[in-house]
């Protein structure tokens, strides 16, 4: 599959300080979140990507447009949702959107319908001819949203486009990210902090620390743990079968939950665990592959060493 | 309810040239200043020194008709007594005005076409110079200061940088929303009157005499526009409270006349003149500080463009402009990149 940002050993200095460092990555068509601390260099690398900041070296393309020299060209067929809260002062939600399609060369007639249409596909009703001064953070993210998509981008940069929402419109805003995906086949890239945004849409996660990119997986990859382990659920007895099950070769964990997970290096697990039930006379519920927390892995990842080895 | 629900469709219509992006910038922009009730109470004001003007040109029409008639009916030369009356009454109301000497040794040589493109000019000058002077020191007191300190307070640069929207079409974007209001209040205006007099001449014949003054409305338009934009937006780059560019707006023009005004008072003071003596006004030292006012800068300026001051003359106000011009556009451009 073809990359659609090529990153090549990218740095960014501002002054005394090293934004990127040496950045190498190729992100893939999808969705793709894009995790880090504060200060790991997410800003910047959308700025570079958007092409208003320069790399201090290295090479860089994004949708095959050169990020040094073509810039123009990139903003023209991406969608920019930015973290902060801006808008034009003055303008009705309506014309702010239309605003922002004029901006992208919409003739102005055709950016007023199109403003409506984005506007209903976002839910947003009579409101829309309120100030934007006056919205409500919620509101003001779905103008921000709408504006980013009302010119049909190819890409749609988002940085952090839930924050501010409530739950039911934040799951609301991933099923129309999701959506644009899956039908319109628009690519994403999430910068975001809420990890349950990234787990329920991404198919891709590139987690960014120090200027580095520490680690870039499909999400399916970073479910699965290192070592194969189970989630055992049992009718009854679960103490028992856990007593039986712990050996040197094989680690139990009891779960608040009543579950047990049990890993091992030895390929054999399930056998293991069968034959245990078997002993004990434990009647097993379920048994399913445990799946590792993508906050497990972000914090492994991003406390990590300085000097550890980039993951890409 | 939903307004016009046919969820997220492609984009089909093509996308207008690139080159005209600025446009959307500056339509907003008038879209927004055109709220303010004191913008369209200017605007319309700033229309009223047409009628006075319009009146003068009818006067003088009249009185260039009689004199052309009767040189035709061999009644003799030009009405001298008349014109020097004229002249007489024009140079005693106006002595303070710029080129009223320039009048009365035309008015002396008795060349019909000449007095009239040469009235014609001072007057549209003056025009400029006076009354719309003072309509654009409150109009782009007004639009302007809000244009960039705004965008700055809401953050709104993102939302213009992340389009294909360069900084120099941004800021060009920016300068043409007080440009169209000052071209409204002064271009437009000109040229009226000037078509107006022309209405009142005796024939065509007299725009071959008179065609050079809708190119030197339109120069000067230009003169005007470009430096006081410039500083108007620079001010208002310069901080994200739009009282704040707008209280400077007002210094730059008061302190700099104010100061050169002083120096006009201790001139007219040490030479036991009165203030507005023209003797005051053409003394050394007068000149030579004329241009740390922006409003005798811009008046050089206007005066070198409609022919009543020589380049050698009016070159301190011009380099000023410039300086200036170049100063605001710099930082403008610094200011505007720095979020970035």
């Amino acid at each position: 599959m073809t990359s659609l940002i090529s990153l090549k050993q990218i740095t960014k200095s501002y002054k005394s300080m090293q934004a990127l460092d040496g950045i190498d990555l190729e992100v893939r068509a999808g969705i793709t979140g894009l995790l880090g601390p504060n200060g790991a260099g997410k800003s910047t690398l959308i700025k570079l990507l958007l092409g208003l900041v320069q790399p201090t070296s290295g090479t860089a393309s994004f949708l095959g447009f050169d990020v040094r020299k073509q810039g123009r060209e990139i903003r023209n067929r991406i969608g920019y949702m930015p973290e902060d809260d801006c808008y034009i002062s003055g303008l009705s939600g309506v014309n702010a959107v239309q605003f922002s399609g004029c901006l992208s060369g919409i003739p102005k007639t055709e950016s007023l319908r199109r403003a409506h249409e984005i506007l209903d596909f976002c839910d947003m009703k009579q409101e829309r001819y309120r100030m934007v001064d006056t919205y409500s953070t919620g509101m003001r993210q779905k103008i921000k949203f709408a504006s980013a998509i009302v010119h049909d981008p190819e890409f749609l940069i988002l940085d952090e486009p839930t924050s501010g929402l409530d739950p039911e419109e934040r799951e609301t805003l991933l099923k129309r990210i999701r959506l644009l995906a899956s039908q319109m086949g628009k690519s994403v890239l999430i910068s975001t902090h809420i990890l349950p945004d990234v787990q329920a849409i991404c198919d891709d996660v590139v987690i960014l620390s120090q200027g580095k990119v520490k680690l870039y997986e499909p999400l399916a990859n970073l479910n699965r743990t290192t070592n194969p382990s189970f989630c055992i659920r049992a009718i009854d007895n679960i103490d028992q079968l856990a007593q039986a099950l712990d050996t040197d070769d094989v680690e139990v964990i009891k779960n608040p939950d009543g579950t047990l997970t049990v890993a091992s290096q030895a390929p054999e697990l399930p056998e293991i665990i069968w034959k245990a039930a078997y002993q004990t006379g434990v009647n097993i519920q379920s048994l399913i592959p445990a799946r590792n927390s993508l906050e497990e892995v972000f914090l492994s990842t991003v406390t990590e060493s300085p000097n550890t080895e980039e993951v890409n | 309810m939903p307004i016009h629900d046919v969820g997220y469709r492609r984009l089909t219509n093509e996308k207008n040239s690139s080159l005209f992006r600025w446009l959307a910038i500056c339509r907003i922009g008038v879209q927004l200043a055109l709220k303010s009730k004191w913008v369209k109470r200017i605007m319309l004001t700033a229309w009223l020194p047409m009628t006075y003007w319009a009146a003068g040109f009818f006067v003088i029409e009249k009185q260039l008709i009689a004199d052309q008639l009767s040189i035709m009916e061999g009644g003799g030369s030009l009405n001298q007594a008349a014109m020097l009356a004229l002249t007489e009454s024009i140079t005693n109301r106006f002595s303070f005005f710029l080129g009223v000497d320039d009048l009365q040794n035309v008015f002396r040589s008795g060349d019909i076409p000449e007095i009239r493109n040469t009235i014609w000019r001072w007057m549209l000058m003056s025009f400029f110079r006076y009354p719309q002077a003072i309509v654009i020191l409150f109009l782009v007191g007004f639009i302007a200061p809000s244009l960039i300190s705004q965008d700055i307070r809401s953050r709104a640069f993102l939302l213009y940088f992340s389009r294909p929207i360069s900084k120099l079409e941004y800021i060009f974007g920016k300068i043409c929303v007080p440009s169209i209001f000052i071209t409204l209040v002064t271009t437009l205006p000109a040229l009226c009157l000037y078509m107006i007099a022309l209405l009142m001449s005796p024939d065509i014949s007299t725009f071959p005499q008179t065609w050079d003054i809708p190119v030197r409305i339109i120069i000067a338009t230009f003169g005007l526009v470009i430096p006081t934009s410039a500083v108007a937006l620079m001010l208002s780059s310069l901080t994200q409270e739009s009282r704040f560019a707008n209280f400077s707006w007002f210094a730059v023009w008061g302190l700099g006349h104010g100061a050169w005004l002083t120096i006009v008072l201790a001139t007219a003071l040490q030479m036991g003149l009165p203030l507005w003596d023209p003797e005051v006004m053409r003394s050394e030292v007068v000149t030579n500080w004329s241009a740390i006012s922006l409003y005798n800068s811009l008046g050089s300026l206007q005066s070198y463009i409609f022919g009543f001051e020589t380049f050698a003359e009016s070159w301190r106000g011009i380099i000023s402009l410039f300086g200036i011009t170049a100063f605001s556009m710099t930082i403008l451009y610094r200011r505007v990149s720095s979020p970035m």
